[in-house]
């Protein structure tokens, strides 16, 4: 077992657990209804959430309806045509035009302007929190580049601000801002679960040197995870730190701020969304680590690599994540995989929308998977094409839509039941929940899996 | 009058007689045969020169204002080390109009696509019309302003079944605004008046009631379009760019390239 007493931060080891989170505790202010204080401050908040592709996105649709078949909500549930992504986006962009289209100004019904009325807001609230993940499917299928995950960021970023929210979803995140994660996880419980993973992992065959080191510093790699995982699936965190340590991989674990999720990305405030970017920030410099190592998280990992720079206005660090890392080390050859461990059971791999669409990230797993089994198959729309599985955008935060989240995973679940395959192989969190979801509505019979646990089966240790 | 040497047609042209437009090395000498020309009243030529200038003047001017409007808003930032470059990005987005295996949408939509490319040529080449007519008529040879006539013939047909489109698809209806079927209607009008006007330029008939009501849509085109849904050419650029880099940086983009 790892003495975690030496590497607990000094200010710890003399006053127990610090306080994470903010100071304050935070209660978001939420407003049950769409009322004319509410509509009048969605008013005043709309400019400041009009940047050049949000700006851009919403005077450029020409109503095309290329999109229509670009969405897993069209494709699973086709009967419902206000799914369409341009029709739920122009929730959004009536008001803007009523607000600045030239022509609005004198015929603005001939424009398809609207004022910001309580049913118009209602409208949005339903088709922009509850029906759509963010997944950027319909920008790529769209002639004119119309950013939607940008657009329906902004008018959702309005919507809270103004106090219109679904609440678990804002809950997560004040959760996150007065806790330091998103699940409340204390510093001496999660101190406590990683130690006791540590115990497990050192009971395995050939992994009794593997250690968990939290708090290291200088260690080349500062891994961060996802709040579920030492809440409900610790066995990742083990099958992780187990890969990294047959692989001789130096990394760390921060006892103070590990948390890589930011909801912040799902609800469009952007000063959560820093604030929570800055703690990690902090912890990067604190332990003086080369390398920021994402988790399998999807969101988690497109906030870290690509926001958490723009949130901060650069970082002096490399940001990279475990199904990178995993795909490098198996490339070096630096960990030995036995595929007939999974013989007799077929693969596919579901492309999380923030990693492989806004993150750049599809090849890397699939080295990863193509070492580890025989049997892969791939889904009719894969990489940066795949449909979301309808978990993204924070949707599993809103139970409100769950019903239409389960109706929209219908095109993920044809394509994952055409393949075949007995495992679903993922690296995001969400996606995990959704698709265990989908799989058992719609009677796949699959289970899921993510990286870190398909290579610790295989693994071979000297 | 008119003669047939071989397949050209070619239209003798007497002696200009109206104030022109043109300066004096392009007034016709006596006897002089051009392929084409741009025998009208003065109040066409004021039409189809003078006004269309103002007009285009104040389209620029709108169309600046808007561009400016929009350049004022914060940019996209990137401070995130790069896996892809986001030069070629843009360039690989700005050149999707003419890969349609490059989008979903467009490669499963392959007659929609070519519909598309059809109407968009004939676009460029009306609004060229309407420069070529007045500025440099004997480039409107037969043989070019037939291949004109035929764009735009087709993009009339295509216009029609657009606006059929657009009224009979339930998930295209819910979304059209009145100025989307204004705008595809006028288009379709537009090209249907122009395909009349051409073929009867090519019978040599350069002033009719065809030409008139061509160029009086012109003007109300320079004037409309900037206020319409018809001017997405503008904004055009500015979403494939900005998509471009975005994902041209994340190496989403243009991998092989």
């Amino acid at each position: 077992m790892a003495d975690v007493a030496h590497i607990k931060p000094k200010d710890q080891q003399e006053q127990g657990p610090m306080k994470l989170g903010t100071q304050e505790g935070r209660k978001w202010p939420i407003k049950p209804e769409f009322t004319p204080e509410v509509l009048e401050e969605m008013e005043k908040l709309l400019p400041s959430k009009l940047n050049r592709i949000v700006a851009t996105s919403l005077a450029g649709c020409i109503h095309c309806g290329m999109c229509s078949d670009a969405c897993h909500y069209t494709r699973s549930i086709p009967e419902d045509k206000t799914l369409l992504p341009a029709y739920k986006a122009d929730r959004f962009r009536k008001w803007y035009k009523w607000r600045y289209d030239w022509l609005a100004k004198l015929f603005p019904s001939f424009v398809g302007a609207q004022p910001l009325t309580k049913e118009l807001a209602k409208e949005m609230y339903d088709k922009l929190w509850g029906g759509c993940t963010m997944c950027r499917r319909c920008t790529f299928n769209c002639p004119m580049g119309v950013d939607y995950g940008m657009l329906v960021r902004a008018a959702r970023g309005i919507m809270c601000q103004a106090g219109r929210i679904p609440q678990h979803l804002q809950d997560t995140i004040d959760t996150h801002y007065n806790s330091g994660n998103n699940m409340a996880v204390p510093q001496d419980e999660f101190i406590e679960t990683i130690e006791w993973i540590e115990e497990e992992l050192q009971s395995e065959d050939g992994c009794e040197d593997f250690t968990i080191p939290l708090d290291k510093k200088g260690a080349k790699y500062f891994l961060t995870l996802n709040p579920r995982e030492p809440k409900y699936y610790p066995l990742t965190i083990q099958a992780t730190a187990k890969v990294l340590n047959a692989a001789g991989v130096d990394f760390t674990i921060s006892s103070r701020y590990w948390d890589l999720t930011n909801y912040a990305m799902f609800n469009g405030i952007d000063s959560d969304a820093k604030l929570f970017a800055s703690w990690i920030f902090d912890e990067m410099k604190r332990l003086e680590c080369e390398y920021l190592l994402s988790g399998e998280c999807g969101h988690g990992y497109r906030g870290l690599r690509w926001e958490l720079p723009n949130w901060l206005g650069g970082v002096p660090f490399k940001i990279t994540s475990t199904m990178e890392l995993f795909a490098k080390i198996i490339q070096e050859g630096r960990i030995t995989l036995d595929k007939s461990v999974w013989d007799g059971q077929r693969f596919t791999y579901h492309d999380s929308c923030n990693i492989a669409r806004s993150g750049g990230v599809w090849e890397e797993p699939r080295t990863v998977i193509r070492a580890a089994v025989n049997d892969f198959v791939e889904m009719e729309h894969n990489r940066e094409q795949s449909f979301c599985c309808g978990g993204g955008g924070g949707a599993l935060a809103m139970p409100e839509f769950s019903q239409r989240r389960i109706a929209a995973g219908k095109v993920k679940a044809d394509e994952i039941r055409a393949t075949g395959a007995t495992v679903i192989l993922q690296s995001c969190h969400n996606c995990t929940d959704q698709l265990k979801e989908i799989s058992e509505h719609y009677k796949l019979g699959a289970r899921v899996m993510n990286l870190a646990e398909l290579l610790t089966e295989a693994i071979v240790l000297k | 009058m008119r003669e047939n040497q071989g397949s050209v047609t070619i239209i003798e042209i007497q002696y200009w007689e109206a104030p022109t437009f043109h300066d004096e090395n392009t007034l016709m000498k006596k006897g002089e045969i051009r392929t084409m020309e741009n025998k009208v009243s003065y109040a066409l030529y004021v039409l189809q020169e003078p006004v269309q200038y103002v007009c285009l003047l104040f389209m620029a001017t709108m169309y600046s204002l808007k561009i400016y409007q929009l350049m004022k808003k914060p940019g996209p930032p990137e401070k995130a080390e790069l896996k892809g470059d986001r030069f070629a990005g843009a360039l690989h987005s700005l050149a999707n109009v003419i890969r349609p295996w490059g989008m979903e949408s467009t490669r499963n939509n392959l007659y929609f696509y070519a519909e598309f490319v059809v109407f968009h040529i004939a676009v460029f080449l009306t609004i060229g019309a309407t420069f070529f007519i007045p500025l440099v008529p004997k480039l409107m040879t037969p043989a070019v302003s037939t291949v004109f006539m035929v764009f735009m013939g087709l993009a009339f047909l295509i216009g029609v079944r657009r606006i059929y489109r657009r009224v009979t698809v339930p998930e295209i209806r819910i979304i059209s605004s009145p100025d989307d079927y204004f705008a595809i209607s006028l288009m379709t009008v537009f090209f249907g008046v122009g395909f009349v006007t051409m073929y009867l330029w090519i019978l040599g008939k350069p002033e009719t009631g065809w030409m008139w009501v061509f160029f009086l849509m012109t003007t109300f085109f320079l004037l409309y379009v900037p206020f319409s849904k018809i001017s997405h050419y503008v904004l055009y650029p500015f979403g494939r760019v900005m998509f471009g880099q975005i994902f041209g940086g994340r190496g989403v983009l243009n991998r092989n390239s």
